[in-house]
């Protein structure tokens, strides 16, 4: 079970941060971290253990985070089951782009959730009468729990933290079952795993469907924890390569990887908006700059991410004594 | 804000009008689009940072303007030199490492790429809208019934000289017959004692080349901010993919076909939406014929 030290640690570490902290900005911080991490490891399900690198991920997060929005403001459903409504959207979504998409690879692929999630923003920036457009949709706050209308940020990090232990063990899951190492072979050599009999268009379609569903899940508790939904944000690109990115700096197909990335992303990310909000906001790119460098980095000189490092350096260490 | 809306002056209730102004629209697509083919055909990459650079382009233009008065289409004897040695500096710096590596690793190192490049702009020169205001900003030609602007004629003229100069340096240069072979088959043409080190640069550099002057001509048309390049890419890869990826041929008379539905979805539905239906017009190609039009069947699956 040391295999799993680190991250028994990692989310012990953010569970029990709230009864000692009571810094309103490190609470802030650890809540974004578990979500984006959380948001990155939904991601790496389909990016990293599928193969099936999207970069229109945004689409599924913004398909949740207005689901929340609507049925709280339009209806007056509780935020909880729009939770539910969304994920279960996204997760149809992700079926119908799997089953639709199921013939392209590569560089294909990641045109076509690209231009999904550009369908999206547009939609949900042109369709007034029902998104409110482009102006965005402000998450009224109901104190309570069953309204999510929580300000407690030490609750929020309790909240965020099982659907992030729950992602993680979706990870895990892929880790150890039989499907996972299907999924892994479809993944190396699709064709090789079809002829060993590995269902693998059923297999990749589930493992984005699934990917879709917890990420809708993260844009519903993002834009209720935010208060805010911007289609211009939710929808964007920009973090659909951030989910891809946190997962990348973590380690791809790796369980604990992309909260490790997350960390990292968010933290860099947190600091320079605290710094350059609102006086200088353009200098809040520098972060979107550190992003696209680290990508190129990254993918060059550690593919296999921190995770992937060390644990390459950790095998190589234990190789070493063996032999002396 | 998308280009057909400058790029319809009202009134507009007649044929002639839609028609002209497809294929004035669609010259300088097929120039963005040209160039993007290219590079996947010879170096099997997909170019996500093609639109940065044009958005680059369209920023020397209007630093040339503004700074030194200098006329956009002037700018183009400077910008041409000055794109391909970005280029040749950017597959140096960035894509020749991962040029053997697998398609995710070069996704993500060109995306990357990408974002760095958007908001280095963001950062030096901010996110505001600029403008590219020439004394014959307002200048308008009458022709077949029809109203234009002469930005969008040198444009498209221009654009339609420079892509028939990378077609005729591809057909019978020398450089051009190696990147043909090259594209044809990498492992044969390295063999043949082809340096594909080189050919990849050149092709890349020239691919850049193509959109450094589609960003200078359309500087005076569109507005000027960080993220411009991603309304024309996105058109530019809708083409690129109708057209077959790596297809030049194709890419040429598909930027056609794009900018007519662009025109006449905008004539049908407003600007607001033809965006949106030439997205559609995308995931549906992507769906029913990844291959593109006149591409073999099945080469999106083999990932080539």
């Amino acid at each position: 079970m040391t295999a799993y030290a680190p991250a028994a640690v990692f989310f012990a570490v953010a569970g029990l941060a709230p009864l000692v902290v009571r810094d309103a900005f490190l609470l802030d911080s650890l809540v974004l971290i578990l979500i984006w991490g959380a948001a990155a490891a939904a991601w790496n399900i389909a990016g990293g253990y599928a193969g099936q690198v999207s970069l229109g991920h945004s689409a599924f997060f913004g398909l949740g985070a207005y689901a929340a929005a609507l049925c709280s403001t339009r209806w007056g459903i509780s935020p909880w089951i729009g939770m539910v409504i969304g994920a279960l959207i996204a997760m149809a979504t992700g079926f119908a782009i799997g089953f639709l998409s199921n013939r392209l690879r590569g560089p294909y692929f990641v045109l076509a959730t690209i231009a999904f999630s550009q369908v999206l923003l547009i939609g949900a920036s042109r369709w007034r009468g029902f998104t409110a457009g482009s102006e965005g949709i402000p998450v009224p706050f109901h104190a309570g729990f069953w309204t999510l209308g929580i300000a407690d940020k030490r609750v929020w990090v309790w909240i965020v933290l099982v659907l992030a232990v729950l992602v993680y063990l979706v990870q895990v899951y892929l880790e150890r079952s039989r499907r996972g190492f299907q999924l892994a072979a479809v993944r190396e050599d699709e064709d090789a795993a079809l002829s060993l009999g590995v269902p693998a268009r059923r297999l990749k379609i589930a493992a984005i469907a699934v990917s879709a569903a917890f990420t809708a899940v993260c844009g519903a508790l993002w834009a209720q924890y935010v208060g805010f939904v911007d289609p211009a944000y939710v929808f964007s690109v920009d973090i659909s390569i951030k989910f891809s990115l946190a997962a990348i700096i973590g380690g791809l197909g790796t369980a604990l990887g992309p909260f490790l990335g997350s960390v990292l992303v968010t933290t860099v990310e947190t600091y320079l908006r605290a710094q350059f909000g609102g006086i200088e906001a353009r200098f809040v790119g520098i972060y979107l700059i550190l992003y696209g460098c680290a990508l190129i980095l990254m993918v060059r000189f550690a593919p296999q991410g921190f995770v992937g490092w060390i644990g390459d350096r950790l095998r190589r260490r234990s190789v070493a004594q063996a032999t002396s | 804000m998308g280009p057909a809306e400058i790029a319809r002056p009202a009134p507009l209730h007649d044929i002639p009008q839609l028609i002209v102004s497809t294929i004035l629209l669609g010259g300088i697509y097929a120039l963005i689009a040209v160039g993007l083919t290219l590079i996947f055909g010879v170096m099997r990459v997909v170019n996500f940072a093609h639109g940065e650079f044009l958005m680059l382009a369209m920023y020397v233009a209007f630093w040339a303007f503004s700074l030194l008065r200098s006329d956009p289409y002037l700018t183009l004897v400077v910008s041409l030199p000055l794109f391909f040695a970005a280029g040749w500096l950017s597959y140096r710096a960035v894509m020749r490492p991962v040029i053997q590596a697998s398609h995710t690793v070069q996704i993500f190192t060109t995306v990357g790429l990408s974002i760095a490049l958007q908001n280095v702009a963001l950062v030096l020169w901010t996110a505001d809208a600029r403008f590219v205001r020439t004394d014959y900003y307002a200048a308008i030609v009458r022709l077949f019934g029809a109203a234009f602007n002469v930005a969008q004629i040198v444009a498209f003229a221009i654009a339609v000289a420079a892509t028939a100069a990378l077609f005729a340096f591809m057909r019978w240069s020398y450089t051009g017959k190696l990147m043909r072979a090259t594209a044809q088959d990498r492992d044969a043409s390295s063999l043949m004692g082809i340096d594909t080190d080189r050919v990849y640069a050149v092709t890349w550099a020239v691919g850049i080349t193509c959109v450094g002057v589609a960003g200078v001509l359309l500087a005076p048309i569109y507005p000027v901010y960080p993220t411009a390049g991603l309304q024309f890419v996105l058109i530019a890869y809708v083409a690129v993919v109708l057209g077959g990826l790596g297809d030049m041929a194709g890419a040429l008379i598909a930027a056609l076909l794009v900018a007519a539905v662009e025109v006449v979805g905008s004539y049908v539905l407003g600007t607001s939406w033809k965006e949106m239906l030439y997205l559609l017009v995308f995931i549906g190609i992507l769906i029913v014929r990844p291959a593109g039009l006149f591409g073999q069947r099945g080469a999106e699956a083999l990932g080539t």
